[in-house]
C-alpha cells in the first residue's frame, strides 16, 4: 500500500439525481405478490358462495367445515356452523352455498342429512359409513324469491321434486300398519311409494300422501280403488282356511296395491283423495257402488222385521250392484191384534250404476222404475251366497207379482213395493239338485232288472222247462230279446261286459246299507259344492256351478249304478246257459254254459228251489235299492241339515269356537311378530348407525 | 457459506477482527481507493467495471442493496400471510377431507402428541421465517442506525439468518414429499394446498432478502463512527 493508491476525492453523496430513478427493480417483487395476494384474497371474497341456515330436530353426523351441501350427489357447499335456535330446540346448520346455486333455493327447497339407511326394502346411503354424512338438497323452480332459511327434513323425502307422476292422498281409518316408504303396486308392480302417513285436523282420519310414478300414473281414474296389502290376510270360507302373503317387504313394511274395476273413470288432477280399503274385495265392492257421487235415494217397505240387515247391505238388480242400504228403520201399521212391525229401508241407488248418464236425477230413475214395477219389480231381501248368512237387498222381476206401483209420494222418498223375501232360495235350489239325483233312471234300470229276473224266474219255475229243457233255446231267445231290446241298448256305457257287477254292488248295497252309501257320495258331493263355491263371488254363477258338478257326481253314481245292473244281468246270463249257445252271440256263450249246468241240475231235480231262494233274494235286495232310491228325497233333507251344519259350522269358526280362537291367538302372534319385525325395521330405518355403532 | 465477507482480506482484516476497535482502523479497499471483487476477493482500481479474474461486476458499494433487502422482504411477508391462511396441505381419507393449516398442523401435532415434530415443525415453519424477517429487517435498519448492536454481532446474526434461511424450507419439502407419496385414492391422498406454494415464495423471497444484504455496509457504519 503506498501513496499512489491513496484515496482519490471520490464523491459518495454526490450520485443522488432523483428518489425513483434510484428504485431498485427488485420493488417490481413486492407489489406483484401484493397484487396477486390481494387479487386472490378478493376473488375468494368475491366467490364466496351465501350463507344459508338449515334447520333440523337432529343433525346428527353434521360437522362444521366437514360436511357438505349436495344437490344431484354434486357438492354446492359446506358446513361453516352448526349451532342451535335461541330456544335450543332445533339445530341451525349454517352453510355457504355456490353463489350460482344460490338463487334456485325457493320455497321448494328441501334438504335432509343422508345418512345410511337399513330398511326392509334396501340398503341406501351406505357410502356416508366412511365418508360421514352429508346435506342433500332438492328443489324445483316453483317456489318463488330465493330464501336463506329452510327447514331440514328428518328423512329423504320419498317423492323427489323432479319425479314426474302423480300425488294422492289417502284416507282410511287405521293406521296401524301404515308407514312411510310403502309400496304402491299395481298388478303386484311396485309403481311408487308413500309418505308418512298422518292425522288430519279432526284427528279422525287417518291421511296418507302416496306418489305414482309417471307413466303409471295414467291408471288413476276416479274409478281407481286403493288397499292396503300390508302383511298379510286370512280367510275362512266353505273352500277352507285360506292365508295370503304378499311379498316380505310388504309383510313387514306394508303395502298399497290399487286397481280400476271398470271403465269410464275420469282422469285425476294431483292431488286427489281416495278412500283406502281394507282389502281387495272391499275395494271392488265400492268401486261398484261408488262409480260417481250421485246418489238418488229410494225407500222400501217389508213386512215384517227381516234381521240381518244393515246400512251398507248391498242393492241388487240382475245380479249388479246398483247400490246400497243407508239407513233402517221401524214403524208400525194397524192397531191391537194387528199391530204389525214393519222395516223401512232407505236405499241409495247410484243412477250410473244402472246405465243412467252420470248426472241423472231421481225422476230420471223414478222413470225407469215405474214400467219396471208395473212389470212385476219388486225388492226382496235374499241371501247373497250359498253358505253365508249375509243379505242383500234385490230388485227382482217376480212374473206373478200382487199389482203394485211406484208410490211416487211415499214421504220422504219413492217407495218401491217389496214382497216377502225368499230365503229357501237355496233349500229351493239344493232340493232341485236332490231331484235331479232322484229322477236319475236308476228305478227304470233297476225295474227293468227286476222285471228281466221275474221273467227268467217264471220260465225256471214253470214245470214244463224242468220237463222240456229244449225249450231252453226259446227263452235265451227271450233273454236275447231282452238283451237286444231299446231299454237295454239304450242304457249307456258298456252294458255287456259289466253286468256281472251289479249282483255285487247290490249284495254290498244290502249289506253296508245304501244310505250310508249315498250319503257319502252326497258328502262328496257336497265337498264339490264347498269347492267350488270357494271363489264364490256371483251367486248364479255359482249355482250354474254347482249344479253343473253335482250333475256330474250324480251321473258317475248313476253308471256305477248301470254298471252293476249291467252286471247283473250278465249273471243272469250266466244262469241260463245251454248247449245252444253256439247261436248266441260269443259274449253270452260262456254265461250260457253255467245255465246247462244249472238246467243240469234242475233236471236232477231240487235245485230249482235253491235257484229259486236266489233270485228272490236278489229281488229282494232289487226291491231294497228300490226303497233306499225312494228315501232320497229324506236323503236330501239330511242333505240341507247336514249343510246347516257347515254353515253353521261356518258361523262357529266366525265367532269362538277353539280352532277360530287357535287360529287368532296364533294369528295375533305372528302379527305381534311381524310388528316387532316393523319396529325394528321402523328403528333402523331412523337410526341406522345403531347397527354399526350397537346403541 | 455465502456472507460476503468484507473485502480488506488479510492479516490487518484478521486483527481487527481479533483485536478490539479500539485499534487504529484498519485499511479498507474502499478507503484505498480501490474496489475489490465480491466473488474472489481481487482488488481493482475504482474504473474498472468487471473483475479482471472472475468476470464478476464490481461495485465499490450496491447502493441499491438495501432497497433489494427492503423490497425483498417485504414480498416475504406478504406471501406469509396467505401461507399462514390458507391450507398447506389437504389430506383425505375415506373420504373425509382435512384441510390444514401450519398453525393447525403443528396444533394437531401436539394433539397426537408428537411432540418433538410440532417442535421442529414450529421452528421452521413459524420461528424461523418470523426470527427471519425481525432479522433482516433490523441489519437492514441498523445500517443507518448503528449504535444498538456492535458490527461483529451484527455480522455473526447475519451469518445465521444466511445459514438457517434455508431450513425453513422443511415443510414445504414435507409436503411434497408426502404429497408425492401418498396418492391411495379413496383410500388416503394429501395434496398440498395453496399455502405451500406462498409459504415456499416466502422462503425463497427472504433468502433472496438476505442475500441482498451487502455486509459490507455494517462495517461502513463503523467506519463513519471511527471517523
Amino acid at each position: 500500500m503506498t501513496d499512489e493508491f491513496a484515496p482519490g476525492d471520490l464523491d459518495v453523496q454526490a450520485a443522488r439525481p432523483s428518489r425513483w430513478r434510484n428504485l431498485s427493480v427488485v420493488w417490481l417483487v413486492p407489489v406483484l405478490a401484493l397484487a396477486v395476494s390481494l387479487a386472490v384474497a378478493w376473488r375468494s371474497f368475491a366467490d364466496r358462495g351465501e350463507l344459508i341456515e338449515i334447520v333440523f330436530q337432529n343433525a346428527a353426523g353434521v360437522t362444521a367445515g366437514e360436511t357438505t351441501l349436495n344437490y344431484r350427489e354434486v357438492v354446492i357447499g359446506k358446513v361453516e356452523k352448526v349451532g342451535f335456535t335461541d330456544d335450543l330446540e332445533q339445530v341451525v346448520v349454517t352453510a355457504r352455498v355456490d353463489k350460482t346455486i344460490a338463487p334456485f333455493l325457493n320455497s321448494s327447497a328441501q334438504f335432509w342429512v343422508v345418512r345410511p339407511e337399513v330398511s326392509a326394502s334396501g340398503v341406501s346411503g351406505l357410502s356416508t359409513v366412511l365418508s360421514g354424512v352429508y346435506i342433500e338438497g332438492t328443489w324445483d323452480r316453483s317456489g318463488g324469491p330465493a330464501l336463506t332459511r329452510f327447514q331440514g327434513l328428518e328423512q329423504r323425502p320419498l317423492i323427489g321434486l323432479n319425479n314426474q307422476g302423480t300425488r294422492i292422498t289417502l284416507q282410511t281409518e287405521d293406521g296401524s300398519i301404515m308407514s312411510a316408504g310403502m309400496p304402491v303396486f299395481y298388478r303386484g308392480v311396485a309403481v311408487g311409494r308413500t309418505e308418512k302417513p298422518r292425522l288430519d285436523d279432526s284427528g279422525a282420519v287417518v291421511l296418507l300422501e302416496a306418489f305414482v310414478e309417471a307413466p303409471h300414473d295414467r291408471f288413476l281414474t276416479t274409478a281407481t280403488r286403493f288397499w292396503d296389502t300390508s302383511g298379510f290376510s286370512v280367510s275362512f270360507g266353505a273352500g277352507g282356511l285360506k292365508l295370503d302373503v304378499g311379498s316380505f317387504a310388504t309383510l313387514v313394511t306394508g303395502g298399497i296395491a290399487f286397481d280400476t274395476f271398470f271403465s269410464g273413470g275420469q282422469p285425476i288432477e294431483s292431488g286427489q283423495i281416495y278412500e283406502l280399503h281394507a282389502d281387495r274385495s272391499a275395494a271392488r265392492e265400492d268401486a261398484f257402488s261408488r262409480a260417481s257421487g250421485n246418489v238418488v235415494t229410494l225407500a222400501t217397505t217389508f213386512d215384517g222385521g227381516v234381521s240381518g240387515l244393515s246400512p251398507g247391505t248391498a242393492l241388487q238388480y240382475e245380479g249388479l250392484k246398483i247400490g246400497k242400504v243407508s239407513a233402517l228403520s221401524a214403524f208400525v201399521t194397524g192397531e191391537g191384534r194387528d199391530m204389525r212391525v214393519n222395516q223401512k229401508v232407505i236405499l241409495e241407488v247410484e243412477p250410473e250404476l244402472m246405465g243412467l248418464p252420470d248426472d241423472a236425477t231421481l225422476a230420471d230413475v223414478l222413470d225407469l222404475l215405474e214400467p219396471a214395477v208395473e212389470a212385476g219389480l219388486r225388492a226382496r231381501v235374499s241371501s247373497a251366497n250359498l253358505l253365508g248368512s249375509s243379505l242383500i237387498v234385490e230388485l227382482v222381476e217376480i212374473e206373478d207379482a200382487a199389482p203394485a206401483t211406484l208410490d211416487l209420494e211415499a214421504d220422504p222418498y219413492p217407495t218401491i213395493p217389496s214382497v216377502q223375501s225368499d230365503l229357501k232360495d237355496i233349500n229351493a235350489t239344493l232340493e232341485g239338485v236332490m231331484k235331479r239325483v232322484n229322477s236319475l233312471k236308476i228305478e227304470d234300470l233297476i225295474e227293468q232288472a227286476i222285471r228281466a229276473m221275474a221273467s227268467i224266474e217264471a220260465i225256471a219255475s214253470d214245470e214244463r222247462l224242468r220237463e222240456v229243457p229244449e225249450q231252453i233255446a226259446g227263452i235265451l231267445e227271450d233273454a236275447r230279446a231282452l238283451i237286444g231290446s231299446e231299454e237295454t241298448r239304450a242304457l249307456p256305457g258298456e252294458l255287456r261286459d259289466t253286468i256281472a257287477d251289479l249282483r255285487a254292488t247290490v249284495k254290498r248295497i244290502t249289506t253296508d246299507g245304501v244310505i250310508e252309501r249315498l250319503v257319502s257320495t252326497l258328502k262328496s258331493a257336497d265337498a264339490a259344492m264347498a269347492n267350488l263355491s270357494t271363489a264364490s263371488d256371483e251367486f248364479p254363477a255359482l249355482v250354474a256351478d254347482l249344479r253343473a258338478v253335482v250333475a256330474k257326481a250324480n251321473d258317475l253314481k248313476a253308471q256305477e249304478l248301470i254298471e252293476s245292473a249291467t252286471a247283473f244281468l250278465d249273471s243272469a246270463d250266466a244262469l241260463i246257459a245251454t248247449e245252444d249257445a253256439r247261436a248266441v252271440p260269443a259274449s253270452l256263450n260262456a254265461s250260457l254254459d253255467e245255465l246247462r249246468t244249472l238246467l243240469g241240475e234242475l233236471r236232477e231235480g231240487g235245485a230249482v228251489d235253491n235257484a229259486n231262494g236266489a233270485l228272490a233274494s236278489v229281488r229282494s235286495a232289487s226291491d231294497s235299492l228300490d226303497r233306499a232310491t225312494q228315501n232320497l228325497p229324506e236323503l236330501t233333507a239330511r242333505l240341507d241339515r247336514l249343510i246347516a251344519r257347515s254353515e253353521d259350522l261356518v258361523t262357529a269358526y266366525g265367532t269362538r269356537s277353539d280352532f277360530n280362537a287357535e287360529t287368532l291367538s296364533m294369528l295375533r302372534e305372528v302379527r305381534s311378530a311381524a310388528r316387532t319385525i316393523t319396529a325394528l325395521a321402523r328403528s333402523l330405518e331412523r337410526s341406522p348407525n345403531s347397527i354399526l355403532f350397537g346403541k | 457459506m455465502t456472507s460476503v465477507a468484507d473485502s480488506g482480506a488479510g492479516p490487518q482484516t484478521d486483527t481487527h477482527f481479533r483485536d478490539p476497535p479500539a485499534q487504529a482502523p484498519a485499511l479498507t479497499a474502499r478507503s484505498a481507493g480501490l474496489v475489490a471483487c465480491t466473488s474472489c476477493g481481487r482488488v481493482h482500481r475504482p474504473d474498472e467495471p468487471v473483475c479482471v479474474r472472475c468476470g464478476s461486476a464490481l461495485s465499490s458499494r450496491d447502493r441499491k442493496s438495501l432497497q433489494k433487502v427492503w423490497a425483498w422482504l417485504v414480498a416475504g411477508l406478504i406471501c406469509y400471510v396467505p401461507a399462514n391462511i390458507y391450507t398447506m396441505m389437504r389430506t383425505s381419507m375415506f373420504g373425509y377431507e382435512l384441510d390444514s393449516t401450519i398453525v393447525g398442523g403443528v396444533i394437531d401435532l401436539i394433539e397426537y402428541q408428537s411432540y418433538s415434530v410440532a417442535v421442529i415443525v414450529f421452528f421452521a415453519s413459524v420461528m424461523i421465517p418470523i426470527g427471519k424477517f425481525i432479522a433482516i429487517a433490523f441489519l437492514a435498519y441498523s445500517v443507518h442506525n448503528p449504535a444498538i448492536l456492535g458490527g461483529r454481532a451484527r455480522q455473526r446474526l447475519y451469518d445465521v439468518v444466511e445459514f438457517i434461511g434455508r431450513w425453513s424450507m422443511i415443510d414445504v419439502f414435507v409436503v411434497a414429499i408426502l404429497s408425492s407419496l401418498v396418492q391411495f385414492n379413496f383410500i388416503a391422498t394429501i395434496n398440498p394446498g395453496i399455502a405451500a406454494v406462498s409459504f415456499a415464495l416466502s422462503v425463497a423471497f427472504t433468502m433472496l432478502s438476505a442475500q441482498s444484504f451487502d455486509s459490507r455496509l455494517i462495517w461502513d457504519a463503523d467506519e463513519i463512527a471511527d471517523a
